[in-house]
């Protein structure tokens, strides 16, 4: 039987009381995510030749796109950041970016260019202070 | 005697994960106990009559999110062994660097939720603590921190470079040593003792007869891990399974933490075996229609886990299963539940490290 | 299938030290409109590093007997097969009653249920390409 005495937490309790916090404070203080992490899918409308792999790839099915319309959008709470559109795009137009998931709901890009869908009704997202790595 | 029954869950403070069981009780005492899953079926494997098998890979991943990298990469080494892939040396290794750390991963997690189930909420934040390191290393290896989504028919995605292995296993040294202070915790405290010394015991042939399987079995002296068969590079590792005798919640603990122990000296042993070098071939281009099936068993965390995948010649795959640990080990919760006091039914529970969105899939 | 011949087998498996690894149903369509499909059921067995299965072809009509008398871990198995295939199982050791899973579709891998759900998603396909 052990004995009851004995608090072998008790060290580690008291250093923690004594120490600085593990955690951060967010939203104030984020961590940077590290290079090559799987964020927002990025579309770059000028290079886009509609060629509809990544829509046929997608394993959630969360980009549409029409070669005769010229129109391409992507669903951001379907995408499941697998970076596979990412990999066979031939003409690299869409590129994985570090950024968090924001509340944007779904980016498009139609015919007269960029057309920023839901966006707009969340605005801007208050950019918190980014601590220094 | 009058015979109550009590409803547990879905809804648990203990239980992260929506199983019910109905217990059957005389008194204090529950002499029955079934099982009923199904409020997160969400249907995975009929998904591969609508999904290619190039992408199902990803599906497969997210049958769990604690064993996601170990789904990703079973359901590719079936699709390999199927297609006739030769996979890259690299590849190879990487893939079970990444497969031993997801194991210290989920470890650590459960240990927290162990932890917590016994209202130890302060070694509870430790585990996770030491939890997060180990999620920074996965995000910078992989680009996700639960989902890796690196695993390829043919090979894996990303590299990591040479000098980013020696990095990981010095933090994974340190991260050993800070864990060897908390593993003292669990085997001194004398409040955890008292709560999981002796209960729910599970004896060998018991352990042999519900058919358990991972550390549930590990911990009733079965000396089986499917590590054992040599697949998958095992075989050039000096390893062997971590056993105890007493079969009691306790031993399942100390199995799981001797386990995170013996990762990362596995993890020692794959960087210095594996092939070193900038730009060595990752993947093998895969060509044609998967025809013919295959079974594929591996190591998770959990236990042992069997896939296994029917195709057609066709890009559907006809058929997916994947037999995870939990659904091996709900018998043997089962049988402990029976005949054991109330309130030890949480603690049991959470020892066979129940996962019911892998066994409802 | 041989009920007598078959429940011998997995009794000679039981006594040579094995364990239950996995019972496993796949509905395999039919290759014509005439016929109907069949259901192929697998229970493997794994000892040590070995790995044996059991393969039955049975019809919809038929059912397969129970093996829990021999591995008390199969009944979660079998009230799986009998609920997500309609497979028919007799003599089953603990009986959920189809109270396992929750499932939108009563029997969501029975042969029309499959039909309907390839059906469906090939008229989806179409009707997306129609618009694009």
């Amino acid at each position: 039987m052990a004995n009851p005495f004995r608090l072998p937490m008790a060290p580690r309790t008291i250093r923690n009381l004594l120490s600085r916090p593990a955690t951060r404070r967010y939203p104030t203080e984020i961590r940077p995510r590290f290079d090559g992490a799987r964020g927002t899918i990025k579309f770059d409308v000028e290079t886009c030749v509609y060629c509809m792999i990544c829509a046929r790839r997608c394993p959630a099915a969360a980009i549409t796109c029409s070669r005769d319309e010229r129109y391409w959008a992507i669903e951001h709470l379907t995408c499941i950041g697998c970076n596979v559109c990412v990999e066979v795009c031939n003409k690299n137009s869409l590129s994985m970016s570090t950024d968090s998931k924001s509340v944007h709901v779904r980016a498009e890009v139609g015919p007269e260019g960029q057309r920023p869908g839901h966006e707009e009704w969340h605005g801007v997202a208050p950019q918190p202070v980014v601590a220094k790595a | 005697m009058k015979r109550t029954v009590i409803p547990f869950g879905p809804q648990h403070p203990v239980l992260p994960e929506p199983i019910v069981l109905d217990l059957i009780l005389e008194d204090e005492k529950v002499v029955d106990a079934i099982p009923t899953i199904g409020y997160i079926h969400r249907g995975l494997e009929a998904m591969v009559e609508r999904v290619e098998y190039t992408e199902m890979g990803f599906v497969v991943e997210r049958i769990c999110g604690i064993c996601s990298f170990m789904h990703g990469m079973g359901y590719c080494l079936a699709l390999e062994s199927i297609m006739n892939v030769e996979v890259p040396d690299r590849a190879r290794w990487l893939r079970i660097i990444w497969a031993e750390t997801s194991r210290i991963q989920s470890h650590l997690l459960w240990l927290g939720l162990g932890a917590d189930a016994f209202g130890f909420e302060n070694l509870f934040m430790h585990c996770w603590r030491m939890r997060e390191e180990i999620l920074d290393i996965f995000e910078k290896t992989t680009g996700g921190r639960i989902i890796h989504s690196v695993n390829r028919i043919g090979g894996v995605k990303r590299d990591i470079s040479d000098s980013e292995l020696v990095a990981i296993v010095a933090k994974l040294d340190e991260l050993g040593k800070a864990f060897d202070k908390t593993a003292r915790v669990f085997a001194s405290d004398a409040s955890i003792r008292h709560r999981l010394s002796g209960v729910g015991v599970l004896s060998m042939e018991e352990a042999r007869a519900v058919d358990a399987v991972g550390p549930m079995a590990r911990a009733s002296g079965v000396r089986l891990d499917t590590r054992l068969t040599g697949q998958n590079l095992y075989d050039q590792l000096e390893f062997e399974p971590v056993l105890e005798t007493a079969g009691d919640c306790l031993a399942r603990v100390v199995v799981r933490m001797r386990e995170v122990r013996q990762s990362i000296d596995l993890i020692h042993q794959m960087v210095e075996k594996m092939p070193k070098g900038e730009g060595l071939p990752l993947e093998t281009k895969v060509r044609g229609m998967p025809s013919g099936e295959t079974f594929t068993r591996l190591e998770q965390p959990r236990g042992e886990v069997v896939y296994y995948v029917k195709a057609n010649g066709t890009k559907y795959l006809e058929r997916f299963r994947a037999r995870t640990p939990t659904f091996a080990n709900v018998p043997a919760m089962i049988k402990l539940v029976k005949g054991c006091d109330l309130a030890d039914v949480p603690n049991i529970i959470l020892t066979i490290d129940p996962c019911i969105s892998c066994t409802e899939r | 299938m041989d009920k007598e011949s078959f429940l011998t087998r997995v009794g000679e498996y039981q006594k040579g030290g094995w364990r239950l690894a996995l019972i496993n149903a796949t509905t395999v369509p039919a290759a014509d409109e005439a016929t109907p499909g069949v259901f192929e059921v697998t229970w493997a067995f794994a000892k040590d590093l070995e790995f044996e299965t059991i393969r039955e072809t049975i019809n919809q009509a038929d059912a397969v007997p129970s093996v829990s008398d021999f591995f008390g871990a199969a009944f979660l198995y079998e009230n799986e097969i009998r609920e997500l295939f309609g497979i028919d199982v007799t003599g089953l050791g603990l009986d959920l009653k189809g109270q396992l899973y929750k499932t939108a579709t009563r029997i969501p891998f029975a042969h029309s249920a499959v039909k309907a759900r390839i059906e469906a998603a090939a008229a989806a396909a179409a009707a997306s390409a129609k618009k694009a």
